[in-house]
């Protein structure tokens, strides 16, 4: 599903990720821990083709995202889903615009549309807020919208960058709850995290990167 | 059709968001096509007399004296058939004897016992409206000269260039002060987009983060930036129409005109169309100079 080849990642000068190598299977839940500037959130961007490696391969699905052009990015984006720890909500939109986007760019019908966006917003138990303004919800509401709109095209992939980063313990829970619902649905879940909670809770590979290195890769947490 | 909707959603979304920038760029726009409005209706207008003057220049041709009378009804339709020529009128050596009694009546003593009218019998040609440019009539002239019935060709050459270098200074002048108001124009609607685009800036990192393209996310602003360019493209129309009507009103039956407010016209709809469209053409610009020099956005 995603390959590693001896990637490596500068930023003016700096390293931000050194020498990683590492596989993953389609429907595995792996977790990216470490501390800060550790190279987690470099390492999602990369898969998601939003940074391009200064050294070595990519493999996602069999397709080299080192080498895509500036014109395949986006088509490479709308196989996977992205979540981030700031929601990136339109504020001034319904809950149902918002999870309808992508769809819109892929250009589904309206029928089709309205369908999938209730599924969506169903499997994170958000469809009775379906006309409510964004600005309005909860940071849990929020997340969980935002979760929606990245599942929403049925990703293969689904990353996720500290997706509970702003949320208290108990929602913390719901959202990962959440993921790990995905997760066992079939679709490969790569989240960066350091919320030692949310790591027990969802038990993936766990993957330690610290300082642009991959420390350890381990299965199941104990 | 949804990403139909979106797109037209999103483009009347951020201008009635910016109204205020986007009264500034319709107004700008409008003012812009008003000055070139301008510029064009006098051209347009000063094009349409000289093509009644031009109508009015004549080529004569004297055939041959001892030209058979067969020949010469050979020649007038040959020269008839010429698409360069309006209208034809033979003047034989009686009638220029006639025309010239008439017109020095006191100098006609000079002809007497001559016998017969020594003037010689000419063939007098109107140039079609559209076609009297030089090359044409040189060409035309040129052709007639070497014709074996046709002993000479008088007409007004140097008359005929000035009018044509007349005209081809106005539409050099037309070009250059067009080409100056439409780069004002796009960049005051280049500004304007730019303004919607920084303040959207959130928006368009999502459309990047879930898979747009850089088309898809600059066809709402392109569709924005066309309905300013037709917006005040319409403004401008309305003014000019306005303000020619009001000057046509005024001057008419002014005798300081001599008649000129008479023969006025305005654009005929497709020139009207057109300044819409060309209004729609620098929005367009407008927005592609923002997306390629702000954003540097791929297409």
């Amino acid at each position: 599903m995603i390959q590693l080849f001896h990637v490596s990642k500068y930023y003016d000068g700096c390293l931000a990720l050194s020498d990683i190598s590492l596989r993953i299977e389609k429907g595995e839940c792996v977790l990216l821990t470490g501390p800060s500037g550790a190279g987690k959130t470099t390492l999602l961007k990369l898969i998601f083709g939003a940074e391009h490696p200064d050294e070595g391969q990519i493999l996602v699905q069999n397709r080299n995202i080192a080498r895509l052009g500036g014109s395949d990015v986006p088509y490479h984006r709308r196989t996977m889903g992205y979540v981030l720890q700031d929601f990136k909500l339109l504020p001034q939109r319904t809950v149902s615009e918002n999870v309808a986007l992508p769809l819109i760019i892929r250009g589904l019908s309206s029928f089709e549309s309205r369908r999938k966006v209730l599924e969506a917003l169903r499997a994170v138990g958000m469809d009775h807020k379906l006309s409510t303004i964004a600005s309005v919800l909860s940071a849990g509401e929020q997340q969980r919208v935002c979760i929606a709109r990245a599942i929403v095209n049925s990703p293969i992939i689904l990353l996720a960058d500290e997706p509970t980063g702003n949320l208290d313990p108990q929602l913390t829970t719901e959202i990962a709850a959440l993921f790990k619902a995905i997760n066992t649905r079939g679709t490969t879940v790569m989240m960066a995290t350091h919320n030692r909670q949310v790591v027990e809770q969802l038990n993936g590979r766990i993957l330690r990167l610290d300082c642009g290195h991959l420390v350890s890769d381990q299965g199941a947490y104990t | 059709m949804k990403r139909l909707w979106y797109f037209i959603h999103e483009a009347y979304t951020s201008l009635r968001t910016h109204r205020t920038s986007t009264l500034i760029g319709m107004v700008t726009t409008a003012f812009t096509l008003i000055s070139f409005g301008i510029f064009l209706l006098l051209y347009h207008n000063v094009h349409n007399l000289l093509g009644q003057v031009q109508h009015t220049i004549q080529v004569i041709v004297y055939p041959n004296n001892d030209i058979e009378s067969g020949k010469l009804r050979d020649l007038q339709q040959g020269i008839k058939a010429d698409p360069a020529v309006d209208s034809l009128t033979f003047i034989s050596k009686q009638d220029a004897l006639t025309e010239f009694k008439e017109q020095f009546p006191e100098e006609v003593y000079l002809l007497e016992g001559l016998g017969e009218s020594p003037f010689p019998a000419s063939l007098v040609l109107t140039m079609a409206a559209k076609t009297p440019t030089t090359d044409i009539i040189a060409n035309l002239v040129n052709r007639l000269q070497h014709h074996p019935d046709i002993e000479r060709v008088r007409y007004n050459r140097d008359w005929i260039e000035r009018l044509t270098l007349i005209i081809a200074y106005m539409e050099f002048g037309a070009l250059v002060v067009g080409s100056i108001l439409a780069l004002a124009s796009i960049t005051i609607i280049a500004i304007t987009v730019q303004l919607a685009f920084h303040t959207r800036q959130q928006e368009i990192e999502i459309l990047r983060l879930i898979g747009a393209t850089s088309l898809f996310i600059s066809i709402p602003y392109l569709i924005e930036g066309a309905i300013l360019g037709a917006a005040g493209g319409g403004m401008a129309l309305g003014f000019l129409r306005g303000g020619f009507e009001l000057l046509t009103h005024k001057t008419q039956g002014l005798s300081v005109f001599g008649g000129f407010s008479s023969v006025l016209e305005f654009f005929p709809l497709p020139f009207s169309l057109l300044l819409i469209a060309g209004g729609i053409l620098l929005g367009c610009l407008g927005t592609l100079t923002t997306i390629y020099g702000s954003l540097r956005f791929r297409l």
